[in-house]
């Protein structure tokens, strides 16, 4: 049916295109090319986010744990044991999908708040952990990562650029791997599971299974991100990694703000928001401390009331942006009559 | 041992009138409200500026705690969360995150990081009763925390407003046709939430100092509470408020300070996978 | 016409639904053999979607058992059921409203077939229903009644051995009503078995070859459709009732 490619898909891949294009023509080593690799890897982790909050419609604000599970676990691999971050990224990556499964048991059946409410609590629980077992962790102090010089198969670069190339490869991995699940079979069960649970196990939907394969791939590539963003910044803390606004709350918001549930909505919320934030920070950080922040959390307030399904929705040929013109829209109960008079 | 148990339930009964707002407001609106905590700073502060500018005790600033949140909590509902009562949980959930972000940094700007705390002549006293040390500050917060809660119970019960927030939270369509008017009872509701949880933030602060970040301190111990005593139950909250309070003050004989927290999140996660309706049901 | 000698698909036994103190159902036992369509009447507030529920997996017994073609079902969950062959659809049709027509139903069909296999399934199945044209809908776009028929698409699409229908034809007019029946005839005819909740009895009358009666929770009478039209305790049931709504209104 679908074969050719539609122009939104054309419009996306000349996106990346021209981000891998990008560090031929900026300062390999400035600052623009490090805002740019953060606003490229906030879109991987809004993506990833988007699996379970998009697709399934699991809202969860406690994804900083597995960011966290990521950074952590490639990095103590590293300094502990001196393996590779590139091999510890995918113990990160195996132990946040298990620690997703373990936290599915007990929240499969809670639904909006109160998986929002759980998974929050998840989060802050390995917060404290991380800030009190310190013989371990390092406690509240956080990891450095020392550096050494380029070394590729420590995961270790003087190049921006090569952070750069990296997080864009982990956003196309990711963006595919989104659009794969979308398309597949799962991307049905998973909109079924969505937008009715008990009509999608009647119809022969193994709820619970589907939910938890999408939980698993969604906290694995979310570790993945955090080992990127671990070696990328050479250092962080319990506080910065497990944080519910700066990580959890973000994700979430990248993707809101951009489109639920779409492919190119974490780009463009990330695209928005990061470079804002950014210019925000600089201008506005001087005028009073919190200003920033106070910015941040007013889009996100802004967002929600002006448009539910984000930026996406004024792409005219896209679903969201249909979805929206039907929202604006007056609903008129096609037979009213009919479902009282019985 | 049992000194633990009494400061627990000291403490407990506070958190019951904090975490009883919250449960209001989503007993009536059906919003899980994750900027709450927010109002208990707010409550803080107007508690310390009346105390450092007007001389009033905390437990009398209060009142005033109480006012002056209620008339924020009334505008913020009518113009913010008035939107989205019937929008899906996904954007409640991100409207009020984004509420809780812009009002602690908003208090981060005009207040500053620092931390703020009173002196009142009570402050370290307290009474001796059978061995057992009851600080003075923790039972004036708790009998203030009292008093407001029976006021509560009398207000709901009695006073036409209370019934018309109860009438709506069973059934708002029944309300409106008898004439409640809805969105003013959701904007009286939501402020009253957020008054009552203010007025447990002022009289906590003879003993705990306020910054624009001790929301956060606050979030999961309300929820837990709430969570605890069944969302939407005013009077599950008091009783949780106190099993929360005990099992803090229990367990810090036996963690150190930091895994406290700890003990609570657990509890929260079993009890939401478990009983999701609550562990105490009630009214 | 119903295999009368064959082993009964469906067999419900002692089956009871306790909400609380209530009893929405009590303790009903029937059977249902493969190629039947048989109806099940009932006031309102009888049991009767409660029934539904449990049959499926989506309510959990307090007492008794289902079994499906012999093998134990009740205690599983709905996907489980309705790969065993059972599914039904729901009253008031929870589609799922952001996916097209075929999307829907395509869903559905996914139990059994791929990508591939699950689009030609669903295309055969609205083919059968006359709903071709709507395929690339949206649900939201659909009037009450094609949403029924979307419903029911959905349903078959997962290739069941029972099919439990509640009120698809409720908004219908009576041309397509018979339609409706017709196909339901034809899916009976290849061995397909039905219990149907329907409010319109001229439907009930012209499908079923067999009728239960529910009331408060419990089955108060079975037989052939004029057995039970005229049993005293359902027609006790039905003007209790409409007397009672009578005073409502």
């Amino acid at each position: 049916m679908r074969k050719h490619l539609s122009p939104g898909l054309v419009l996306l891949l000349l996106f990346f295109v021209a981000a891998a294009a990008l560090p031929f023509f900026v300062d390999p080593r400035g600052h623009l090319l490090r805002v740019a690799a953060m606003a490229l890897l906030f879109a991987a982790m809004a993506q990833s986010w988007n699996i379970v909050g998009g697709l399934a419609n699991q809202v969860s604000l406690g994804h900083a744990a597995f960011f966290g599970l990521g950074a952590y676990t490639s990095t103590l691999l590293f300094l502990r044991f001196g393996i590779s971050p590139w091999i510890g990224m995918f113990a990160g990556a195996a132990l946040a999908a298990f620690a997703a499964a373990l936290l599915s048991f007990p929240t499969f059946r809670l639904k909006g708040h109160y998986f929002a409410l759980a998974t929050l609590a998840f989060a802050e629980v390995l917060r404290v952990i991380a800030n009190s077992w310190a013989s371990v962790t390092g406690g509240p102090v956080g990891l450095s990562i020392p550096f050494l010089g380029t070394k590729p198969e420590l995961f270790a670069f003087r190049a921006v650029s090569s952070y750069y190339w990296i997080i864009l490869a982990l956003l196309v991995i990711v963006c595919l791997a989104f659009r794969l699940l979308a398309r597949g079979a799962i991307g049905y069960r998973l909109r079924a599971v969505r937008e009715n649970e008990n009509a999608a196990e009647v119809a022969g939907v193994d709820t619970f299974r589907v939910k938890l394969t999408a939980s698993i791939i969604s906290a694995a590539f979310t570790a993945l991100c955090g080992t990127v963003f671990a070696q990328f910044t050479f250092f962080f803390d319990p506080d910065s990694i497990f944080a519910l606004s700066g990580i959890s709350v973000r994700m979430a918001m990248i993707a809101i703000v951009g489109g639920l549930g779409t492919l190119g909505g974490p780009i463009i919320g990330a695209l928005f928001l990061i470079p804002l934030e950014e210019v925000a920070n600089a201008y506005l950080s001087s005028a009073a401390a919190g200003l920033s922040q106070f910015v941040f959390g007013a889009i996100l307030v802004a967002a929600i009331l002006i448009q539910p399904r984000g930026l996406m929705a004024y792409w005219p040929k896209s679903k969201a942006g249909r979805l929206a013109r039907k929202d604006a829209k007056p609903v008129t109960p096609a037979t009213p009559a009919t479902e009282g008079g019985r | 041992m049992v000194q633990a148990l009494v400061d627990g339930v000291l403490l407990g009964g506070v958190y019951g009138v904090i975490a009883t707002g919250l449960s209001l407001v989503f007993g009536v609106l059906g919003v899980v409200n994750f900027a709450h905590a927010e109002f208990l700073m707010l409550g803080m502060y107007v508690a310390w500026f009346a105390w450092r500018y007007l001389g009033l005790d905390p437990l009398l600033g209060s009142v005033l705690s109480f006012i002056i949140v209620f008339g924020v909590g009334y505008v913020v509902q009518r113009t913010l969360i008035e939107r989205v009562l019937k929008a899906p949980p996904a954007a409640q959930v991100f409207l009020t995150v984004g509420l809780l972000i812009a009002i602690e940094n908003a208090a981060l700007m005009v207040f500053g990081s620092e931390f703020r705390s009173v002196s009142v002549p009570y402050q370290v006293e307290g009474y001796r009763l059978a061995g057992i040390f009851i600080s003075a500050p923790y039972l004036y917060a708790f009998a203030a925390a009292v008093i407001l809660s029976a006021a509560l119970w009398f207000f709901l019960d009695r006073s036409w407003t209370g019934r018309a927030i109860r009438a709506v939270a069973q059934d708002p369509m029944a309300s409106a046709l008898v004439g409640v008017d809805t969105k003013r009872t959701y904007g009286l509701a939501f402020g009253l939430g957020v008054a009552l949880t203010a007025f447990g933030g002022a009289v906590i602060l003879p003993y705990i100092t306020v910054s624009p970040t001790i929301g956060g301190q606050f979030v999961v111990l309300m929820f837990t509470v709430v969570v605890l005593g069944g969302l939407g139950s005013v009077a599950g909250a008091l009783v949780g408020g106190i099993v929360v309070g005990v099992v803090q003050s229990m367990s810090a004989l036996v963690f150190p300070i930091q895994l406290q927290n700890l003990c609570l999140f657990v509890i929260f996660i079993a009890v939401l996978a478990l009983r999701p309706q609550g562990l105490i049901k009630g009214a | 016409m119903a295999t009368h000698g064959a082993a009964p698909i469906l067999e419900a036994s002692g089956v009871a639904v306790t909400f609380g103190g209530l009893k929405a159902v009590d303790k009903v036992s029937f059977t249902l053999r493969p190629g039947e369509i048989v109806g099940l009447i009932g006031p309102n507030g009888a049991g009767k979607t409660t029934l539904f529920n449990s049959l499926v997996g989506l309510q959990r017994l307090t007492a008794g058992e289902v079994r499906l073609n012999g093998e134990k079902v009740s205690g599983l969950k709905p996907h489980r059921i309705a790969r065993k062959g059972m599914t039904k659809t729901f009253q008031n049709a929870a589609l799922f409203p952001d996916m097209s027509v075929t999307e829907n139903v395509m869903t559905a069909a996914l139990l059994r077939h791929d990508l591939a296999g699950a689009r030609a399934k669903a295309e055969q199945v609205l083919e059968r229903l006359g709903l071709t044209a709507i395929g690339d809908a949206d649900v939201s776009d659909l009037t009450f009644p094609q949403k029924a028929l979307v419903e029911m698409a959905r349903a078959l699409a997962t290739e069941p051995k029972v099919l439990l229908l509640d009120e698809v034809m409720a908004a219908l007019t009576p041309t397509e009503m018979d339609d409706v029946m017709a196909v339901i005839r034809s899916l009976r005819d290849e061995g397909l078995a039905f219990l149907v909740v329907e409010h319109h009895m001229r439907a009930i009358m012209a499908l079923c070859e067999r009728l239960i009666a529910l009331n408060f929770g419990q089955l108060i009478a079975e037989g052939s459709p004029t057995d039970v039209a005229n049993h005293p305790t359902v027609i006790e049931a039905y003007l209790g009732a409409g007397a009672a709504e009578a005073a409502h209104a």
